[in-house]
């Protein structure tokens, strides 16, 4: 009893991650000023759109789908899709309807530079120079003084240790380039999900909660059923890409990459990242997305989950900031309306923080194994290849490889049991987790935040593992990017 | 569900209640003459969809049971945001100041109410909802003497372990000691805690603990269930509102406060009204309790209305309070 509660007060702690966030509240004189009704306004951001053919309803979905002249799409699997891309936030001179044809002009700059460094060397410095151009992340200036301790020092830190990687594995990497993704992830079949029978391990481990009211013991098993049952509901279309004619994976990944920046900034909690992507995502599989809306979407989902698990929600107007004020407030909350009508107000998403953190109750809570298992979920969040499968089936993956990593011993019954899959469930989504990390960084701030003490270095630790153990997956050729491959 | 409909699809009848952050309204769905309450949630906020209605409208959508008042629909209009839910007839508060004698209500019909809010409060649990606001306005009643929980706003979805919350949750009269002394990681038996205050209540027909400050209910609460102590509550000392200058109060039998509960009745809402919130019985155990025993037939419906009943929905626990119609009809309430 007295092991449990000392884990627990540490699970708890971890959970304060967001303890400074109410520093993070900037005033709201701008947000005061600024009470305009949003519907008297001209431009109505997202619903607007099917007029002009940004975002289409789903019956038009076919229509987007069948297009013959979406020539891109396939240029896009050979990896060398056109630079039609404008930046994200250059939106603002855009006229709305004429997409493809307009404003080559920055994007084609970032292709090329990044096709230059990308065949030179993978670090993650010229990832971030073109990253940087597409979407910028305005330091709030209520949030500045939090920003140093995860700044630039770390960032230096990142950079070294980062090339030395590269220095290593280039040598190892001399075989030659396919376009073929190594693995091939096969969406979640939605496996059928029967419970192995209760270990006697686990029976104890769950009697001893009983004491505790923080592990609300006597429903702890109705719960994670119910959460199992609504899992299937929340998992959004992993071909949404599909019918995006003006998306492709890669800006998802730069989108998903900078809300894992603003959701540290602003000090969230967890759960709040997770719900924001897969607000995103559910709303892509839903929606036709223009590209200059994208960062619309990703700041409007982050606004949305905020509001939902934060006990204190940061205000709209550092949501405004954040993205460099490329937005109005009342475009935000034109859009938070549109959003949550598309996706029904069902935010019943079950966390994969809840299965992470059940898992670690079989695994003592074990903080560096738990560290490890969130950056590792959290690589489910940007590898778009692991957005079909369920989030306990991320968490148990994630946990599995955290305890590999850390030579924790096997995956034995009880850690079976509280995850609900076996070892051989769970390894075709460790297989994506190490080819994602053996391959070269392109998510950088997601590699930064993990990159940092407070999280135990896990990202740069995690993936020297994979780089070295890759060839025992089968994964050889890792030069090529995600978004190469993508 | 999916906003096809539109507001004028109802016609808007009287006014209801007034929330903290909506209408109620009373009306009637124009093509099948349906009432329904309409709550009518204004967008005109600066920070626009409160968390209040992004919380409640997921969380109802989840929560489809016989003792949860339903949404069927949620509208939007230019600034508004309406909420279709269930017409019932009148809330607990209500209920009681008409029917009850003095506010106290016949044995029996509590019996069958504190059922049917455990069977709601059971179903929450089990869904990983915590409500965090249950008192008798919030408990929707209906001339049929079904009681369904109302207004979610406060309520939210749980982790395990749970997460820190709020301590700003629950009026104060029904609000559990540890929320009192300051805990954030209160769980499921902050309902129970409510649910037991809330049968004292219509006991007696008076609040249990109408306390007017944080402290002046803390000293309510103790001044029944005696001052707990570091020895009697293993972590007392730790909680924020922890004051060592408490007087000392020994423990009142519930049996001399409420004499008009029976034994068993007294002994379930003693392990209701437990300080310590681990100690707490579960709404699930609730619910098996011996003082249930004459109320719940086999099939799972009470005794009484089985034969008395004579529209009775199957699996339903029914009671036959006095009919409803002589409810005055600008019967107010804030539940929804």
């Amino acid at each position: 009893m007295v092991r449990a509660t000392r884990n627990l007060r540490s699970v708890t702690n971890e959970n304060d991650e967001n303890t400074a966030a109410t520093t993070a509240r900037v005033t709201r004189a701008k947000a005061a000023a600024l009470n305009v009704d949003e519907l008297s306004m001209p431009s109505k951001p997202l619903q607007t759109k099917k007029a002009t053919g940004a975002v289409a309803n789903p019956a038009r979905k076919r229509n987007v789908l069948g297009d013959v002249s979406n020539v891109t799409k396939a240029e896009v699997a050979d990896g060398k899709k056109p630079a039609a891309r404008t930046g994200l936030v250059s939106k603002a001179a855009q006229p709305t309807g004429i997409k493809k044809t307009t404003s080559t002009r920055s994007a084609v700059t970032t292709k090329e530079a990044s096709k230059k460094t990308e065949t030179k060397r993978s670090g993650p410095g010229s990832i971030v120079a073109q990253k940087r151009k597409m979407m910028k992340t305005k330091e709030p200036a209520a949030t500045k003084e939090e920003a140093p301790e995860e700044g630039e020092p770390i960032r230096k830190k990142v950079h070294t240790s980062e090339k030395d990687e590269n220095a290593q594995t280039d040598v190892k990497q001399e075989k030659p380039a396919t376009k073929e993704p190594v693995v091939s992830p096969g969406p979640e079949a939605a496996a059928p999900r029967h419970r192995p029978p209760t270990p006697e391990a686990a029976k104890i481990l769950d009697s001893e909660d009983l004491d505790d009211p923080l592990m609300v013991a006597e429903y702890a098993n109705d719960i994670f059923e119910y959460l199992r049952d609504l899992e299937p509901k929340s998992v959004p279309n992993p071909q949404y890409m599909a019918h995006q004619d003006d998306l492709d994976w890669k800006t998802r990944g730069i989108l998903i990459d900078w809300l894992v920046e603003v959701h540290t900034r602003f000090h969230l909690l967890p759960e709040t990242l997770f719900l924001a992507v897969n607000i995103v995502d559910r709303f892509l599989s839903e929606k036709v997305v223009q590209l200059d809306r994208l960062q619309l979407v990703g700041i409007t989902a982050m606004f949305i989950a905020s509001k939902y698990e934060e006990v204190l929600s940061p205000h709209i107007a550092n949501f405004r900031h954040i993205a460099d004020d490329g937005f109005t407030e009342a475009e935000i909350l034109s859009a938070e309306r549109f959003v949550l009508a598309t996706l029904n107000y069902d935010l019943s998403y079950p966390n994969p923080m809840n299965f992470l953190r059940r898992i670690s109750k079989a695994d003592n809570y074990d903080i560096e194994s738990r560290t490890f298992g969130k950056y590792l979920m959290e690589i489910g969040l940007l590898d778009h290849r692991l957005m079909g499968y369920r989030p306990s089936h991320i968490a148990a993956a994630a946990m599995y490889l955290a305890r590999l990593i850390l030579d924790r011993g096997e995956w034995d019954e009880t850690l079976a049991y509280y995850a609900g899959y076996t070892e051989e469930e769970i390894q075709p989504v460790v297989l994506l987790m190490v080819d994602y990390m053996a391959r070269p960084v392109i998510h950088e701030a997601f590699f930064k935040k993990y990159a940092s003490k407070k999280f135990l270095k896990a990202s740069i630790i995690a993936r020297q593992w994979a780089k070295k153990n890759a060839p025992l997956y089968g994964i050889t050729n890792t030069q090529l990017t995600l978004d190469e491959i993508s | 569900m999916d906003g096809k409909r539109h507001a004028a699809s109802f016609q808007q009848l009287e006014k209801l209640g007034e929330g903290t952050y909506a209408t109620v309204f009373k009306g009637r769905n124009r093509q099948t003459g349906e009432l329904v309450a309409l709550k009518e949630i204004h967008l005109d906020s600066e920070e626009g969809t409160p968390s209040t209605a992004i919380r409640e409208i997921s969380l109802m959508k989840e929560l489809k049971h016989e003792n949860i008042v339903a949404l069927h629909d949620v509208i939007h209009t230019e600034n508004k945001l309406m909420l279709v839910f269930e017409y019932m007839d009148g809330d607990l508060k209500k209920y009681m100041d008409t029917h009850g004698e003095r506010g106290a209500l016949k044995p029996h019909v509590i019996k069958s109410f504190m059922y049917q809010l455990l069977r709601g409060i059971d179903f929450c649990h089990k869904n990983r909802v915590l409500h965090r606001d249950l008192k008798p306005q919030n408990l929707l009643i209906n001339n049929k003497g079904q009681l369904k929980l109302g207004d979610f706003g406060l309520a939210r979805a749980f982790g395990i372990p749970v997460n820190t919350f709020s301590n700003e949750v629950v009026t104060l009269w029904y609000r559990a000691p540890d929320v009192l002394l300051g805990s954030r990681t209160y769980n499921t038996s902050i309902d129970i805690w409510s649910a037991g205050c809330i049968m004292a209540e219509m006991f007696s027909g008076r609040p249990l603990f109408p306390g007017t400050t944080n402290e002046d209910q803390i000293i309510r609460i103790f001044r029944i269930m005696g001052t707990p102590t570091e020895r009697t509550w293993p972590g007392l000392s730790q909680f924020p509102e922890y004051k060592t200058t408490w007087q000392m109060y020994s423990t009142q039998p519930l049996s001399t406060i409420l004499p008009q509960i029976d034994p068993l009745g007294i002994d379930l809402l003693q392990r209701m009204l437990q300080l310590r919130p681990e100690l707490r019985i579960s709404a699930a155990d609730a619910l098996n309790h011996q003082w249930f025993a004459d109320l719940i037939g086999q099939s799972g419906v009470p005794v009484q209305q089985q034969s008395s009943m004579s529209s009775q929905i199957p699996g339903q626990p029914q009671m036959m309070p006095p009919p409803y119609g002589q409810v005055p009809s600008q019967v107010g309430y804030g539940g929804y």
